[in-house]
């Protein structure tokens, strides 16, 4: 029998905010143990939370970017479980009254997967373990989370990882978390079940917990499928478990134990007030979001006729589509840009963190004006390249390479005279075209090319010698 | 007048210097204290340190602040920044605060004169004191009578003239209790007028700090310099006029209203005493209103339940890892966390935490805890109603007197029941003032309250003021501390 | 009607140890308690939605850095401690 894989996914994203989400100690990634605490973010007895605003308006511009509905009305909610990273015993999160709600991502074989809500909440510390003693650090203690819960509408593996890829250009889009999964502000909890293909029930789910790299979430559902379906093939039942994943054995094992008998006590938080956002307010957000990934993927297809897969590489990364989007302006031809872009900029930006970076040298402004005197056929497109290539090098303008002499075009008599002498050069090319062998003539042009140091216009010669020729 | 434009008085005339009266008071506490065990922990040398700051004030001219050389304690479950602050628990043993709470830093930035920090239950959970894990504090009229609790060290150390005022901390009557069983005024203000920051939680959605004093003037004054509103507390909203101004104003067309609930089931001198109060009130010109009010019967278990609910999540961050008592042996995490718990709370914190998980788990929180906070909303609506027909509500404060040492503990459940009268105006939020209406027959005080609309705190003081020039003979000093 | 069983699954979620001879008694006081609680199941009222005494909402911080306290002061009453951490041993 096949089976269908099912999963649904709980990411978690650590929001970019300078301060933390209930008092004011930075967020910063690293420092020194315990040096980016107060007492409200260690739980001193007596301290009480106060909620920082960027924190609403991050998680409702994720809701926006998702397609989520804003609530009107949210709440903060108590989860209680006790654990040392967690200095209070019971994390600040949203169950009852979440900020976003049915929202969705649509991946680019057009299955929507659909979000149950998105909440806001705080992170906990970070526990070392060191021969069974435990080192506790809470500088990361109360950073500012969401939490994006989906349904369980992905069906394969490779679905997985494109909805987390989406949700992380989105979220880097709008610019509230930079989604570094290697450094934990993004990791995603997967729940996993498999039902015969065709069958509309659902199965019994595993969740294999906190994974914080695309390829374990890959290898650890390829893992659990495989699991899961053996173990049915097999007559056995799928235990409702949480897993860890191993990604040294490639293996998930039961995180349970009896001393972690979850039952959460989530109960209305006492010490923080409702929030309220008014639909001007939503609205406002709303106008201040940056062209999502997607949409303006498909402008670039519809409205420049940039290639379909051009177009999906200008749009991976928020900086790159900015300095496109820069580059282009004025320009009759926005391709000319992404050419140089794709096929020359791209050359010297080797991994994906450089092109995500796109920190080069050339401004968008140079760019443009290089692309310019394309357009206005002031110089040929090789002599574009080579100059963009030392643009690229040093930064400066393309008039450091550009004279006004190679920019003032050819005298006419002279692309003339040289087209004479092409002919004359090249007796048995000009036989073989008369013939009928078409490409013979490129030996001919070569000449006018080579002689005007590439500054006649191709098609302008073509159009001459053959005239020529008759 | 009250103890402390008396105090600020003999100051700013040279009658005494600060230094001599913080002296006065810290030799009194030593000889009190012993029989009374109202201070945990006495404080000399910050006392003395600022006594000398304001007798340079004063040498130096200026003028002081409301609260400024006032000798006073605060209750152990307000935070002091490098004074251990205990809850009177074990759990917290050794535990220094690295910062101030709200309230604390509003004194200090007065220089009111900090004598020491005062015994109560342990987490405020209690109604003697006798929770404490030093002991109970005892009643300066009867020291084999209780102070009452939580706030039992506070009320015990003013009745007993060995602090000026105290803060205390009321939940469900613990500032308003033990003013009662001790024979002086009491205030619990209305949710938020106080900031909740640095007061070690029991009930978030319930406590609320206020003025522990021995005159209503006292009560008034310390009100007026703590009800400010506060960033760090996202409840607090602050007080919206000064009560000192309209304190002896006029209360003829006064409205009180009396529940006649609240007249059941309380002891026949409390009652007596309350009714004589009323008709005091009506000889002053006061309207006396009675109404009926069924919706009191929900509101112990009401109260229980919410409370309890909030404190287990509250005391979940005892765990030996960051501040506090932690158990000595142990294998592993887990084993170190229940130890530490299960050695370091107390038997009714740890009745609390367990009923308050029970009510939040699964299966359990819509009977109990949503059904609690559903009806929360309807005693809420209740009292809205009254005041729209009363300006205020006279009440008696608990349906009986003192009780001897070791009576409340024998019956959880009988002695929830004594918290009757104070717990309604915790669950909606309002402000009451307790204050002495006479003294039974073995002469333990009996105390009333009066309740007022949210922020109406003007009103009560205003009328409770009233009834303390009417009624003097009814504050009465014991034999203890220092006579001014 | 809480049973002892019960009782012992809340205090593996309240983290407190019970004794084995305390067991009975807790149960029996935690029964009486709970059905002292147990009255409001008649309150004839289904209630009113209660949201927070003030009804307050939107009570912000803004989003500024403020100096965060020396990590000696964090770690002034840890039980016990080591670079800079919070210290939990495995055996003690």
């Amino acid at each position: 029998m096949k089976y269908e894989l099912v999963a649904g996914f709980e990411t978690h994203i650590e929001l970019g905010t300078d301060t933390k989400i209930f008092c004011s100690c930075s967020t910063e990634f690293g420092g020194e143990p315990n040096s980016h605490c107060c007492p409200v973010c260690i739980g001193l007895p007596g301290t009480l939370p106060k909620l920082n605003k960027k924190v609403v308006e991050y998680g409702i511009m994720a809701g926006l970017a998702t397609n989520c509905e804003i609530a009107n009305v949210s709440k903060m909610d108590r989860k209680n479980y006790c654990y040392p990273d967690l200095p209070k015993a019971y994390q600040i999160s949203q169950l009852y009254m979440p900020l976003c709600n049915r929202g969705y991502v649509e991946l680019s074989n057009g299955r929507k997967i659909r979000i149950h809500h998105i909440h806001i909440e705080e992170d906990a510390g970070k526990l070392i373990h060191n021969h069974g003693d435990t080192y506790v650090d809470y500088n990361r203690g109360g950073v500012p989370l969401i939490e994006i819960v989906s349904e369980p509408d992905i069906r394969s593996v490779e679905e997985a990882r494109e909805y987390v890829e989406k949700l992380q250009q989105i979220m880097r889009y709008i610019g509230i978390s930079d989604c570094r999964m290697q450094e934990g502000s993004m990791r995603c909890d997967v729940n996993i079940s498999v039902r015969p293909e065709g069958s509309q029930e659902l199965g019994t789910r595993t969740e294999i917990k906190n994974m914080n790299s695309i390829t374990f979430i890959t290898k650890a559902m390829e893992y659990e499928y495989e699991r899961q379906v053996d173990l049915i093939e097999n007559g056995g039942q799928v235990v409702q478990e949480t897993l860890r994943y191993d990604d040294a054995t490639n293996t998930t094992s039961s995180m349970r134990s009896k001393e972690d008998a979850h039952d959460y006590r989530y109960f209305r938080d006492p010490d923080l007030v409702t929030i309220c956002v008014t639909d001007e307010e939503i609205q406002e957000i709303k106008n201040k979001l940056p062209e999502l990934p997607q949409k303006k993927c498909r402008r670039y297809i519809e409205e420049f006729g940039v290639p379909e897969n051009d177009a999906f590489l200008l749009t991976k990364y928020r900086n790159i589509s900015e300095y496109f989007d820069k580059a282009i302006e004025g320009l009759k031809k926005p391709r000319t840009v992404s050419n140089f872009i794709i096929g020359q900029i791209f050359r010297i930006l080797q991994t994906e963190e450089d092109k995500e970076a796109f920190d080069i040298k050339v401004t968008p402004g140079q760019l443009n004006e290089l692309c310019k005197l394309l357009e206005a056929g002031k110089i040929q497109n090789n002599l574009a390249k080579s100059t963009l290539d030392k643009m690229l090098e040093s930064g400066k303008p393309y008039s450091e390479y550009i004279s006004e002499e190679d920019m003032a075009g050819l005298d006419e008599g002279f692309v003339d005279e040289l087209c004479r002498q092409a002919i004359e050069a090249n007796p048995k090319a000009v036989e073989q075209f008369k013939a009928g062998k078409e490409k013979a003539i490129m030996a001919v042009m070569g000449y006018v090319m080579k002689n005007s140091k590439g500054k006649a216009n191709a098609q302008d010669v073509l159009a001459k010698i053959k005239a020529m020729i008759g | 007048m009250g103890y402390i434009e008396k105090i600020q008085s003999m100051l700013t005339h040279g009658e005494i210097t600060c230094v001599e009266l913080t002296k006065k008071y810290l030799n009194a506490i030593e000889t009190a204290n012993s029989q009374l065990n109202a201070y945990v922990k006495i404080t000399p040398e910050t006392a003395l340190d600022t006594a000398k700051k304001v007798d340079e004030k004063i040498a130096r001219g200026e003028s002081l602040l409301p609260l400024e050389g006032v000798p006073m304690t605060l209750k152990d479950n307000i935070s002091t920044c490098g004074i251990e602050t205990t809850c009177c628990s074990k759990i917290l043993s050794g535990y220094t605060p690295i910062y101030d709470a709200k309230v604390w830093e509003i004194l200090k930035a007065q220089n009111a004169v900090l004598l020491g920090k005062t015994n109560m239950d342990e987490f405020a959970m209690g109604s003697s004191s006798e929770t404490s894990c030093f002991g109970g504090a005892a009643n300066p009229f009867n020291t084999d009578h209780v102070s009452g609790g939580s706030s039992g060290g506070v009320a015990s150390a003013v009745s007993a003239d060995i602090a000026v005022f105290g803060l205390g901390s009321d939940t469900g009557g613990s500032i308003r209790q033990p003013a009662s069983f001790c024979g002086i005024v009491g205030l619990k203000p209305t949710y938020g007028a106080v900031s909740r920051y640095g007061l070690i939680a029991y009930a978030s959605s319930l406590d609320q700090i206020g003025p522990i004093t021995k005159t209503v003037e006292d009560a008034s004054v310390v009100y007026d310099a703590i009800s400010i509103k506060d960033g760090n507390d996202s409840t607090s909203v602050g007080s919206k006029e000064k009560t000192f101004d309209t304190l002896d104003s006029d209360i003829k067309g006064l409205k009180i209203g009396i529940a006649r609930e609240y007249l059941e089931g309380i002891r026949d001198d409390v009652k007596e005493a309350v009714l004589k109060a009323a008709k005091k009130y009506e000889e002053m010109g006061a309207e006396i209103v009675y109404f009926d009010f069924p919706a009191l019967k929900y509101a112990l278990p009401v109260y229980y339940i919410l409370a309890c609910a909030e404190a287990s999540s509250n005391l979940g961050r005892y765990d030996g890892i960051r501040f506090g008592y932690k158990t000595e042996h142990y294998n592993g995490t887990h084993d170190m966390i229940c130890k530490t718990r299960s050695e370091g709370f107390g038997e009714e914190v740890k009745r609390r935490i367990l009923l308050g998980t029970y009510v939040l788990s699964a299966g359990y929180y819509d009977a109990y805890y949503k059904k609690a906070q559903n009806l929360r909303g309807t005693i809420i609506k209740a009292f809205d109603d009254v005041f729209k027909d009363v300006d205020v509500i006279l009440a008696p404060t608990v349906p009986m007197t003192a009780f001897k040492k070791g009576q409340a503990t024998s019956d959880p459940v009988e002695t929830y029941l004594t918290d009757i009268c104070t717990v309604p105006i915790n669950i909606a939020g309002l402000p009451s003032v307790s204050l002495p209406c006479g003294f039974n027959s073995k002469g333990m005080p009996i105390g009333m309250q009066i309740i007022g609309g949210k922020f109406n705190e003007a009103k009560i003081l205003n009328a409770a003021y009233k009834y303390e020039q009417a009624c003097p003979e009814n504050f009465k000093d014991t034999k203890w501390g220092v006579k001014l | 009607m809480i049973t002892r069983e019960d009782v012992e699954n809340i205090a593996i979620l309240s983290k407190l140890f019970v004794p084995e001879d305390e067991m009975d008694s807790l149960t029996k006081s935690m029964q009486e308690i709970v059905s002292f609680a147990d009255t409001i199941n008649n309150a004839d009222t289904e209630g009113i939605e209660f949201d927070n005494i003030n009804n307050l909402s939107n009570v912000f911080r803004e989003d500024t850095v403020k100096e965060s306290l020396p990590s000696k002061d964090i770690l002034k009453n840890a039980p016990e401690q080591a670079e800079d951490h919070f210290l939990v041993r495995n055996h003690a």
